[in-house]
């Protein structure tokens, strides 16, 4: 029975035992090599449902919709070994409660999507760790490391160049599951710290503050990346930030449901005396 | 319309000779909103801050402005200013065109040029600053000992003494400490238990003070004025409320050979014990490791034996909540287990003690009765070798630190060893003879003039048994060779290390610790007695090495603090505090692991029928110290602090 089958027959039993009320899953996109979210809230809809090697979207971002988890009832919900990464940290930050997410683990090997054995968060506790042996992507340390080798003069010309191209559109921002705050920094005008005008000032000012807020929790999902129209490398600025705390602190994001964020968690021996 | 005040000082020549004052003044009285801008020769003088205080009077000001020194220097000077002529004392700034500016600098020009973009930046922040009331806390005025030694004792004493009351823990069966265990103390010489135990017996009997032994801190919570503090009496299975401390049950006990803790192991101890004679309070314990009764259900002979029936094999742990308004952990050191040195045999040779055996085997209450006897075979020994810093000083094996007291101490033993065996030698190595403090130097050379205390200035390279003898091979520095010497005892000064668990103790009250697990102190040279939790003050060993007179003073400076913090029933605390925007907090708790305070809680929004329908983030302005370290982790920029808000900080750095 292939994968997609078999997911199709257990997200119908699911639905139709109440288990969850909503599954969310890939269909059909609107060309071949492409597939866009779907909500299936009856047995019958999950012939709607499909899974292969296109299916590359973290869909973890649709569980931190306003409300959708308050009532304390279940979803399922299709995720890569990235999305459950994310699925850990939104927990970590109480952002969800992991109970009430029911994961269809899969993921992509050789173009082909293969189930992983799991159902709750912790179930995928050696899949992250696997994951976190494996290392972060051979292909973008490659991509990034021609970046390191260029003077700083350099490397600032080529992100004045591709943040020219940033036409605030927030799209990078939307399709990211751990932007989940009600209000943005970029909201706030009251004052206004970061120039909402899409000149370099305020571009640089929102990929920076953007790259910083995700230092330590991007689980390299390339939504952003994906999502944004005009082409900028972000996965570059967050392969860095992920580099930096791996080598800096031994951190590698969504380990577990209970870890405490790098960046804000205050430690009685840390060596920085500045805070205290 | 905001009426600002700018009051530009000279510092006498410190700001005059490098800002041009006058070209100041004449920029800052044209900026928006300036009502009134001066200049003086010391606007902190008396007649400087009447300045002030008359230019807010007659002129309504909304705000003042100081260009001076750092807020460091004069805040508070100003604050109090603008407070007497009727200004809320926030609506104040301090332009430091000083440590910032004219010190710094030595072009007059640009230091100018300088100095009015500081001045304009504050000016504009001060337009925007709100007018902020003290934070009022109540105190309860109680306070809490953590630890029984010389330490915890002096300062339970001096708080009790000023009529305030006092909880005394401890963790051991009784008071008293290392203290308790210590021969005759330097530089006077004079018994250790006899200057103690007067003051072990008038702690417990003082009114004020409660003394609750065998009991260990739990959790500490809430903030200076307002602690709760839980605390587990053990279960000593002997009634403290009837025992008479007669010491009949301790007599029966048939489990006899447990080597004694008090003793360092030289001596025994029975199953129900007290850890010495003099012991306060008088009670014995129960240990129940050790116990037969616990082990098979049989014996209770002390239960027979005790004619008021006060041994109860059913009592249990209890905990017991006390509210306190300050802490002072006077919990003490523990000698470092000198298993590292393989090399100098200890824990192989029963002849290689360490400072603290020495100390049990020269009290006239110790295992040999004072009688300086070697553990081996019981022998005097006719040669005793002292190896000083067997691991202070060492980086590579040991600590890295000076323990203090080990120069002190190896000169009284050599002392007290040459007053007991007149016909013996004493050779001691050493690195240095550190002995400053009143008294000390004399002390070390009454040793050597008076005792024949042997100083070899070397290192030990290794202990090894000969013919019955113990080889001590180290090298004479100053005569440049080795030397090897035939010993019958050799004792290790080893270094003082923080109690075992004190890292683990400072988490769960929250202070911070050193890389060893001594606790840091607020400032080395000007807070050494506060921690950096407000309410929470340190005494004795447990922050550094520390012989008995630095113990107790640092104790009694703890009761000082601790004393100006009871004298008033309300704590007024600085409002610079943060707050939280509950309408866009995305309650992700980064705030709450990134505070250092815990000042950071959860706090449930419900609609009108008790409904939770939003968690947030919740500042506790009791414990807050305004370090701002929230605000700038918090993502969704939801965390604001008084005094410096983002308002206030944005029209700031936009004005330069």
């Amino acid at each position: 029975m292939g994968i997609q089958v078999q997911f199709r027959k257990e997200a119908a039993e699911l639905l139709s035992s109440g288990a969850v009320k909503l599954v969310i899953g890939y269909g059909e996109g609107s060309t071949p090599e492409r597939r866009r979210p779907v909500f299936v809230r009856t047995p019958a809809e999950t012939e709607r449902l499909v899974l292969d090697g296109a299916c590359v979207a973290n869909l973890s971002t649709y569980l931190i919709s306003e409300g959708l988890l308050s009532d304390g009832k279940n979803v399922a919900v299709f995720l890569k070994p990235d999305g459950i990464r994310s699925i850990n940290i939104l927990a970590a930050e109480a952002q969800l409660n992991p109970e009430q997410v029911v994961i269809f683990g899969f993921d992509i090997e050789n173009g082909e999507a293969r189930p992983l054995a799991g159902r709750k968060a912790s179930d995928f506790t050696q899949v992250v760790e696997a994951a976190k042996a494996a290392g972060l992507s051979p292909e973008l340390q490659k991509e990034a490391e021609r970046l390191d080798h260029i003077s700083a003069a350099e490397r600032f010309e080529y992100w004045k160049e591709q943040f020219s191209k940033c036409i605030k559109c927030y799209a990078c921002r939307q399709v990211c599951p751990m932007c989940y705050c009600r209000r943005c920094i970029v909201d706030v005008n009251q004052p206004q710290w970061i120039n909402t005008s899409s000149h370099t000032l305020g571009n640089f000012e929102w990929n920076i503050v953007r790259a910083f807020h995700l230092a330590g929790r991007c689980v390299a999902c390339g939504g952003c990346d994906r999502s944004c129209p005009v082409n900028i490398p972000l996965r570059l600025i967050n392969h860095r930030m992920a580099k930096e705390v791996l080598d800096a602190f031994d951190y590698y994001a969504g380990e577990s449901t209970d870890q405490k964020p790098v960046l804000a968690t205050f430690r009685q021996d840390d060596p920085e005396t500045f805070i205290l | 319309m905001a009426k600002i005040g700018v009051f530009v000082c000279h510092c006498g020549e410190n700001i005059a000779s490098m800002v041009d004052t006058a070209n100041l003044v004449a920029a800052i009285s044209e900026h928006p909103g300036v009502e009134i801008c001066t200049e003086y020769k010391y606007f902190c003088s008396d007649p400087g801050q009447e300045t002030v205080k008359r230019a807010v009077r007659e002129h309504n000001l909304t705000g003042v402005v100081v260009a001076a020194c750092s807020p460091r220097m004069h805040e508070q000077t100003f604050r109090k200013a603008c407070a007497e002529a009727g200004l809320n004392p926030y609506m104040l700034e301090l332009a430091n065109i000083r440590e910032q500016c004219s010190w710094v600098h030595t072009d007059k020009d640009e230091a100018t040029a300088k100095a009015i973009e500081i001045t304009r930046s504050l000016v504009e922040k001060v337009k925007r600053n709100n007018e902020l009331q003290p934070i009022s806390v109540p105190v309860t005025r109680r306070a809490m000992v953590i630890g029984g030694g010389i330490a915890g004792i002096q300062a339970a004493l001096d708080i009790a003494s000023a009529g305030r009351e006092v909880v005394l823990v401890e963790r051991e069966p009784s008071i008293g400490g290392h203290m308790s265990q210590i021969s005759e103390t330097f530089p006077t010489l004079d018994c250790s238990q006899c200057i103690l135990t007067p003051r072990m017996v008038e702690a417990v009997q003082h009114p004020n003070i409660t003394v609750m032994t065998y009991s260990e801190v739990e959790s500490v919570d809430g903030y200076i004025g307002n602690f709760t503090v839980k605390v587990r009496r053990k279960a000593r299975y002997v009634r403290m409320e009837t025992c008479t401390g007669c010491g009949d049950c301790i007599q029966k006990c048939p489990v006899k050979k447990i080597p004694s803790e008090f003793e360092c192991g030289l001596g025994n101890r029975t199953a129900i014990y007290t850890p010495f004679a003099q012991a306060v309070p008088n009670v014995p314990v129960i240990d129940r490791s050790r116990c037969t009764y616990f082990k098979n259900g049989k014996c209770a002979i002390c239960k027979k034996t005790c004619q008021i029936d006060s041994i109860d094999f059913d009592q249990q742990d209890t905990i017991e909540s006390i509210e306190v308004g300050a802490i002072v952990v006077a919990t003490g050191f523990q000698v470092q287990d000198t298993s590292l040195y393989g090399e100098y045999g200890y824990g192989r040779y029963k002849d290689v003690i360490t400072g603290l055996h020495f100390e049990r085997l020269a009290s006239a209450s110790g295992p040999t009765a004072g009688k300086i006897k070697r553990p081996s075979d019981g022998k005097e020994p006719e040669t005793v070798v002292f190896i000083q810093c067997a691991g202070s000083r060492d980086a590579a094996k040991g600590v890295k630190y000076c323990s203090k007291i080990c120069c002190m101490y190896t000169a009284k033993h050599a002392m007290l060893y040459a007053h007991k065996v007149h016909h013996g030698t004493t050779k001691i190595f050493y690195m240095d003879i550190r002995a400053a403090g009143k008294g000390y130097d004399e002390f070390t050379r009454r040793a050597i003039e008076e005792d024949q205390a042997g100083y070899v200035r070397g290192r030990v390279s290794k202990v090894f048994e000969q013919n019955g003898k113990l080889i001590v091979r180290g090298v004479d520095m100053l005569l440049g060779r080795p030397v090897e010497v035939e010993a019958d005892m050799v004792v290790l000064a080893t270094a003082m290390v923080p109690q075992p668990d004190a890292k683990e103790f400072a988490k769960k009250i929250g202070i911070g610790y050193d890389e060893y697990g001594f606790f840091n102190e607020a400032h080395l040279k000007l807070r050494p007695v506060e921690t950096a939790t407000a309410g929470i003050y340190l005494a004795g060993a447990c922050q550094s090495p520390k012989d008995i007179p630095d113990s107790v003073a640092q104790a009694s400076a703890a009761a000082a603090k601790i004393l100006g913090l009871f004298s008033r029933e309300h704590l007024e605390r600085e409002p610079v505090v943060a707050l939280v925007s509950d309408s866009t907090c995305a309650g992700c708790w980064g705030c709450v692991t990134a505070c250092p305070y815990n000042a950071i809680d959860r706090r449930d929004i419900t609609d009108r029928n008790g409904n939770v329908i939003k968690r947030v983030a919740s500042v506790n302005p009791g414990l807050c110290q305004g370090c701002g370290t929230c605000v700038s982790f918090c993502r969704s920029n939801s965390i604001d602090l008084a005094g410096f808000t983002e308002k206030q900080i944005f029209a700031e750095v936009m004005a330069l």
